[in-house]
């Protein structure tokens, strides 16, 4: 039902877009760079690093001259889980329109964990959750001296949640079981092991806008 | 000015949220276990037991059909009374409070039910007006954890910790279906008199009661007076029982002990049929036994399989045939007709006259009845699956028609 609903908003927003676009109104940007992030502490002491790539792009109306809203999907990678990003954004720039200009943006939405299969034998299932994700961020626009494209690079910060679950099945395969109703067990399930992952990186990523 | 201070803010908080920060990771461990709940026998015995207006069904156990009515369980709450006069519209009369409990029989208007260690009979002649006629005290004594007349009982309870459990993730130390408390959890799940997976059983004017390990056999030639004669050892493991011609079949994890009953008060071993480790309830006609053996809960074994097994001398049961199966749970037996619920795959129906050939009779296969098990009533076929209790006109056992489902809050999850 949730995806029905995204899709159908989704449909809205890029026939929304395709209009404006003759208007030009439309914004884009696409960007491609890197996340880095202070891992976990390891047994001796030392922070496993994570350095992964991170991949956005950003689909806006310009609602002012400076000012553009509109939504972001990407991938992040985090280790070795595969994150989509999906988010609403804005995105507001200092400085004259065909100049280098400041920009600042702020997305805000969660990641979908739909490329990391759930795996589910005899005995027990695993799988991720996405979570929350917010991703502020400074950059500058260099516009191309023809036409409408200009380079940007962001540097930004960015707060991803992220849970896995295992859990073991209940082998009897007929249980029923009232405390499950409200509990975090899921039915069907004799115990789960939660682990929150609560992701903070540094974002930098170059690009274009349009 | 005032965009250039906000850029500078936000350039702040970026940095400012970054650099103090390190990936955060935290664990929790749900599980499912049994927690010990310590009862006083002469609280228990105090609390008066009367009869409550109709209570939805929650998460039924056995049922057990009785004239016209459906007596269903509620594992260690009570009984459900249900009028079954019409199959496609059963009406919940009343329901019976009974702590403890776990299995019922009726015998003569009689109905017996365990209420922790003791065993009650209430008199049922008059269904709206129901009373606890007799408590034979201190029978189920395998409840009982010291002689001060404290027992012990289990409630299957959900617990959150903080942390990791790496260590035991193969999953022994609190798996609570590996533990020996599973065999009550499974007593709760045993369903079905007339259905094969029962645990109390009536023949020939005694009751007889099996628990895991335990058979209790008590006379009720006057009903009303039930009398404890003795408990026979059975070993563990042991899930149903099902009478036939005076003799007691008894299934167990580890196969199929016959007991000759033809001296009621004291049944005696006959045979036991070994295989290997599996779940399995039996039915019985005067030649063959049939038993279905699945994977899961203790029994993972790889085995799913239908057994034919000639009983023509019950002192040596042989294995005429087996036929793999996809996961049998119940069955039942209705004449020459077998059913054979296989959880989440569905229910089969075999014409069984010819048992060299069950694989070749099958007459139906519906998929979509996932079931747990079932019991071949006088009026209808009761299937208990997650749809909940439904019952099937099967008067002509080749084509199954539904006729109704009672709601259950919590059904049976087919996994």
């Amino acid at each position: 039902m949730r995806s029905k609903v995204f899709c159908l908003i989704l449909l809205l927003f890029f026939s929304y877009v395709r209009s404006l676009a003759q208007e030009n109104a439309y914004f884009h940007q696409t960007e491609v760079g890197f996340l880095w992030g202070k891992g976990i502490k390891n047994w001796d002491g030392n922070y496993l690093n994570r350095m992964d790539v991170s991949i956005s792009t950003f689909h806006g109306v310009k609602i002012s001259s400076h000012h553009v809203l509109g939504f972001a999907v990407g991938y992040d990678q985090y280790d070795q889980i595969s994150l989509i990003p999906i988010a609403l954004g804005w995105r507001g720039f200092l400085g004259k329109e065909n100049k280098a200009q400041l920009f600042g943006g702020m997305d805000f939405g969660g990641g979908s964990t739909f490329l990391e299969k759930k795996e589910t034998n005899q005995w027990s299932s695993s799988w991720y959750e996405g979570g929350m994700m917010i991703h502020p961020m400074l950059g500058v626009k260099l516009p191309a001296k023809k036409g409408n494209w200009a380079l940007s690079a962001s540097l930004g910060y960015k707060r991803q949640q992220l849970s896995y679950f295992q859990g073991f099945l209940d082998g009897s395969g007929q249980s029923s079981f009232a405390p499950t109703t409200g509990s975090r067990l899921p039915s069907g399930f004799t115990s789960l092991n939660e682990t929150n992952y609560l992701f903070h990186s540094l974002v930098f990523r170059m690009g274009v806008m349009f | 000015m005032k965009t250039t201070n906000l850029f500078i803010a936000l350039l702040l908080l970026t940095s400012g949220l970054f650099f103090s920060c390190e990936d955060q990771v935290t664990t929790t461990y749900t599980y499912r276990t049994m927690m010990p709940v310590y009862l006083e026998m002469s609280d228990v015995r105090a609390r008066l037991i009367t009869t409550e207006p109709a209570k939805p069904l929650d998460n039924p156990g056995k049922i057990y059909i009785y004239q016209d009515y459906l007596l269903v369980n509620e594992p260690s709450k009570g009984i459900h009374i249900l009028d079954n006069t019409n199959p496609a519209n059963p009406i919940n009369l009343s329901f019976i409070p009974i702590e403890g409990n776990m299995d019922l029989a009726v015998n003569d208007n009689i109905l017996y039910a365990d209420n922790y260690v003791d065993l009650l009979a209430f008199d049922i002649s008059k269904i709206s007006n129901i009373k606890l006629v007799n408590r034979v005290k201190d029978v189920f004594t395998h409840l009982y954890r010291h002689d001060t007349g404290q027992i012990i009982t289990f409630k299957d309870t959900v617990i959150t910790t903080d942390g990791p459990r790496w260590e035991i993730d193969g999953g022994w130390a609190l798996r609570s279906d590996m533990s020996f408390t599973a065999n009550f959890s499974a007593a709760s799940k045993s369903y079905g008199t007339g259905g094969s997976m029962a645990r109390f059983t009536l023949m020939d004017g005694h009751l007889y009661a099996v628990d895991e390990s335990t058979m209790r056999v008590f006379d009720v030639q006057n009903a009303a007076e039930p009398k404890f004669i003795k408990p026979i050892n059975l070993g563990w493991g042991i899930e149903t029982i099902f009478p036939f011609q005076n003799k007691l079949f008894i299934g167990s994890n580890r196969g199929m002990h016959i007991y000759d009953a033809s001296t009621p008060h004291s049944p005696t071993r006959m045979a036991v049929y070994e295989h290997v480790v599996a779940c399995d309830p039996v039915v019985v006609n005067e030649e063959h036994a049939f038993v279905t053996l699945r994977t899961g809960n203790f029994c993972i074994n790889g085995v799913n399989e239908l057994q034919v097994i000639d009983i023509k001398n019950p002192y040596a049961p042989k294995l005429k045939k087996a036929y793999p199966m996809l996961n049998p749970h119940g069955l039942g037996l209705a004449g020459d007709f077998l059913f054979v619920t296989e959880g989440k795959h569905g229910l089969k129906s075999f014409n069984v006259k010819d048992v060299m050939a069950i694989d070749k009779n099958q007459l139906e296969f519906l998929q979509n009845m996932k079931s747990i098990d079932l019991i071949p009533g006088p009026k209808s076929l009761i299937v208990i699956g997650p749809d909940g209790v439904c019952q099937y006109d099967y008067s002509a056992p080749s084509k199954l028609r539904k006729l109704s489902c009672i709601q259950v809050t919590n059904p049976v999850i087919i996994s």
